[in-house]
């Protein structure tokens, strides 16, 4: 062990101290989001945060002042709370960003894709909005992940829609009349429950599955 | 040993064949001090998860073990072991301590099913010098999900107490002369005796096990007086922390403590759960041709500055992948762009990045994109896709399998005329000082310091060099020339260590070409490793998408002076060496390869290897060359025959880099069967951007 060890070491050694003729390329960390975005979003805490004091509360004003949509997502298994921004829009597909190149793709509020977050969710067939607000609907889903050995892992899932009621929610000091649906996807080995706060035809908070590794993340549509 | 390779590829039909049988609650399959799967001291029916690489190491009082194994097959794993025992000298004058390699197999016939015990017949010490050689049959069932029970019957070592008959005659003694070579004669001859064990989980990270060893130790405590076995049985408690490590501690046969602590691997997922790294911009969707016609124009062609502009803007976008642009060429509806991948560890990945950046850079006009990754200055594919199949499916579900639809790659093709080339990419000279790890043996190493430098002189020519001093390290460092009857062509490596320190590793201009369809060439001239230098050249015949390879290699090498200095007058040697080889990728990552040649002492053979290659770069295989030379000519180990690794530093880090960490080792080393080791072989750089390397990760063209 003690020199495998010795090995470990050294290579992490070999990786961090080396010196030589090439350059340390420029990260890609923000090159993606705008400064904008930079000055307020960087709330990534993730697991390094409790070293650090709480930064003062970000208010509803302070994101006002961008002039930009923000979404909120809360990932509990990384302990990772994060405000992010439209990176790309093609039609009702848009991709939200962090500042350290994290990426979710929803399809009108439905989460289809994440990139960077390690066990990714790569594409999926979901359902569309006004499917996920229909009492009673049934659909199949289908999910992609990034898997053992870089495989692609298929989970196919066939769901159906509950109405749940109408709850008052608050977002960063808003309120929010919605009308609550879970949306309870069954396979072989187990069921899995997505829960979307519709606002009208809009979501504006879910909470998603977004793959085996990852769990659900919390969306919160903050700044439209 | 020349069979064994049959035997592993029989294996793996069988594998694939019966695979996939229910699970039942399980608890750990556990490892024993061995390093292989078992109880104490004593193997079990069980096998660890498919691809599992475990490393142990094992304080048994006066003896000391460290195994790596590795879960080759769902069904089949291999061991390698190095031991050690000390106070060897208590009874017989002598070294007070020896020490000795041993390779385990070990094959899964029967899965543990309802009523049905898992079977596991295996191979202990196959080809050593018999020390600890012995073969049993295992079966372990268990009941509900806290207890096991293991029983077997075991030879050799493992039929020593307790010996119910000889079922299959007579054990034969292992003459001098088969030190190293398969015992086939013993297997499973003579005395035969039942051993049994039992395993219960206490809680999530406790477990007590128990055993009867049917291992009387007779080398141990009879004849060298090292430890008392006073009793059959043993005992201990294990502590699991965590899913990659485990601990032990037991009473052994009366009298001694053991401990033992256990790493372990799994090859298939990263330590992060996943590749890490920046999400990719997303693809440019250019505007509906119907609404804007004149985006669609193709005149920009005829700018003279559009080139350059072009492949500026590229290079910036590209730049943050670390990938590096050679060559770009376009006309009005087809970018060429060729890419050298400096830092992500899939091709595929590297491909799909190319492809979003080029929809970012190229006017509308541009309907194909041609990705050609270039490995040593020469295309090793052309992968083909069409920019409206990348706009159609960025979103779409399982766009990854929709995408490889209709994407071609094919030979990379001849550079085409118009290309515009490297942007200081050529000459470059780049130079780097790195800490570097040199392992020997499981327990032997160099620690020390690497200078190298390259010079791309144009693509396909470099000029390149290194120097290598060491810190610290335990490898043999005597000066004690070799009594090798054979040219010491690798077993005057002590000498090499202690003279050659600093040494020049190797300085050499190598020139890679692709002067064919298919085909791929290396010629490398100069100091082309540690102890030879001369001039090497290969061919390699390998169409993208076969699962075939054919090569040819001729070298003429002649052996350097130990001093690591440029020399050629110490051992005025000097042979023709070559080998016709075949390379054959046999799917799910299992890649083979015979080699049929002349070696470098001179002698004449063929060498047999198999690897298990994982999408993530992690890499384990085993070696055997058989030649004319005599096994006692050949010195210790009869023939040479080893395992090699590589684990990529991505895989524990979860960043995206190329570095790895790897080794060869070997039982014993000899002067048979040698090869030159010359950088920069073909197959293995081009492999990587064909379609059996490709498509296995090509889930990862959107990541």
């Amino acid at each position: 062990m003690r020199v495998l060890r010795a090995a470990l070491a050294a290579s992490l050694v070999a990786a961090l101290a080396a010196c030589g003729s090439s350059k340390p390329e420029a990260s890609p960390l923000g090159m993606a989001v705008g400064s904008v975005a930079k000055a307020t979003i960087g709330r990534v805490t993730a697991r390094r945060a409790p070293a650090q004091a709480a930064p003062a509360p970000v208010t509803r004003a302070d994101l006002e002042k961008f002039g930009v949509p923000i979404l909120r997502a809360v990932i509990p298994v990384r302990s990772a709370d994060a405000l992010l921004t439209i990176t790309d829009a093609k039609g009702g597909t848009l991709t939200w960003s962090t500042t350290d190149g994290t990426t979710f793709t929803q399809r009108d509020g439905v989460l289809i894709q994440t990139r960077g977050l390690g066990p990714d969710l790569m594409s999926a067939q979901a359902p569309s909005a006004a499917a996920l607000r229909t009492d009673g609907g049934t659909h199949q889903r289908v999910y992609y992940f990034l898997g053992e050995n870089d495989g692609t892992t298929r989970r196919s899932y066939d769901c159906t829609v509950t109405a749940a009621g109408t709850e008052e929610i608050e977002i960063f000091a808003r309120a929010h009349k919605v009308e609550k649906f879970t949306e309870t996807c069954a396979r072989p080995q187990g069921s899995i429950t997505n829960t979307f706060w519709f606002e009208g035809p809009v979501i504006r908070k879910s909470k998603q599955l977004a793959s085996g590794g990852l769990g659900f993340i919390d969306f919160e549509r903050v700044i439209d | 040993m020349l069979h064994m390779p049959r035997r592993l590829l029989a294996a793996l039909a069988v594998t694939t064949a019966v695979g996939g049988a229910p699970a039942l609650a399980e608890m750990t399959r556990s490892l024993n001090v061995n390093g292989t799967t078992g109880l104490i001291d004593l193997p079990s029916g069980e096998a660890q998860d498919d691809a599992a690489f475990t490393f142990t190491t094992a304080l048994l009082g006066p003896t000391t073990r460290a195994t790596i194994s590795f879960q080759f097959s769902e069904r089949l794993s291999g061991s390698f072991r190095f031991q050690t025992w000390r106070d060897w000298d208590n009874v017989i004058p002598g070294d007070a301590k020896l020490t000795d390699r041993s390779f385990d197999l070990r094959y899964q016939i029967l899965k543990e099913s309802r009523y049905l015990p898992s079977l596991t017949i295996g191979l202990i010490d196959f080809t050593g010098e018999g020390l600890f050689s012995s073969e049993y049959i295992a079966a372990t069932k268990g009941f509900g999900d806290r207890v096991k029970v293991t029983a077997g019957l075991g030879w050799g070592r493992l039929g020593t107490d307790g010996s119910i008959g000889q079922p299959f005659g007579d054990r034969p003694a292992l003459a001098e002369s088969d030190f190293g070579k398969p015992n086939v004669d013993q297997w499973f001859r003579g005395d035969a005796a039942p051993f049994a064990g039992v395993e219960v989980k206490l809680t999530d990270t406790w477990t007590f096990k128990g055993e009867y060893s049917s291992d009387a130790y007779l080398v141990e405590d009879g004849e060298r007086g090292q430890i008392e076995r006073n009793s059959p049985f043993n005992f201990g408690f294990e502590y699991q922390k965590g899913p990659n490590t485990r601990y032990g501690v037991y009473s052994l046969y009366g009298t001694e403590v053991g401990l033992v602590f256990h790493l372990i691997l799994d090859p298939k997922n990263r330590a992060t759960g996943g590749v890490m790294g920046a999400a990719p911009v997303a693809v440019k969707a250019r505007p509906a041709r119907a609404s804007d016609p004149d985006a669609y124009d193709g005149g920009w062609v005829t700018q003279p500055d559009a080139g350059p502009l072009l492949r500026k803007n590229l290079a910036k976008r590209l730049a943050v992948d670390g990938i590096v642009i050679e060559d770009l060429a376009y006309t009005a509806t087809t970018a060429q762009i060729r890419i050298r991948n400096n830092r992500i560890d899939a091709g595929a990945q590297a491909i799909g990045r190319t492809a979003r950046a080029l929809s970012h850079v190229m006017p509308a006009s541009v309907e194909t994109f041609e990705i050609v990754p270039v490995v040593n200055g020469i295309g090793a594919s052309k992968v083909t896709i069409r920019r409206s199949d990348l706009e159609e499916l960025e979103f779409a579900a399982d766009n990854a399998t929709l995408l490889r639809q209709r994407t071609t790659i094919s030979d990379a093709g001849p550079l085409p005329a118009n290309a515009i080339g490297g942007d200081g990419l050529y000459p470059r000279f780049q130079w780097s000082l790195k800490p570097a790890f040199r392992m020997t043996e499981p327990l032997k190493g160099d620690l020390g310091l690497r200078l190298s430098a390259s010079y791309d002189i144009q693509p396909g020519l470099v000029l390149a060099g290194s120097i290598y001093g060491r810190v610290i390290g335990n490898v043999d460092r005597t000066g004690e020339p070799s009594d090798s009857v054979l040219q010491p062509v690798r077993t005057d490596s002590g000498r090499y260590a202690k003279y050659g320190d600093p040494a020049l590793e190797s300085l050499t201009l190598a020139w890679y070409a692709r002067p064919a369809a298919d085909i791929y060439s290396r010629v490398t001239v100069g100091y082309l490793e540690r102890m030879h230098g001369g001039i090497s050249g290969e061919v390699l015949w390998k169409p993208v998408d076969s699962q075939l390879a054919l090569g040819l290699e001729l070298n003429y090498t002649k052996q350097r002076d130990t001093d690591g200095g440029l020399g050629f007058d110490e051992y005025d040697y000097d042979v023709v060496t070559g080998y016709v080889s075949a390379y054959y990728d046999f799917g799910n990552g299992y890649v083979g390869q015979l080699d049929v040649g002349k070696y470098l002492a001179g002698d004449t053979g063929a060498t047999v290897s198999i690897d298990r290659v994982f999408v993530n770069g992690w890499r384990v295989g085993a070696f055997a060359t058989v030649t004319d030379v005599s096994a006692e000519d050949f010195g210790s180990g009869g023939f040479d025959k080893g395992i090699r690794f590589s684990v990529p530093l991505n895989w524990a880090l979860g960043n995206q880099s190329k570095n790895s960490f790897g080794a060869t080792l070997r039982p014993g080393t000899g002067d048979g069967g040698a090869r030159v080791d010359v950088d920069g072989r073909l197959y293995d750089s081009i492999r990587d951007y064909h379609t059996d390397a490709l498509d296995p990760e090509w889930g990862r063209v959107w990541r």
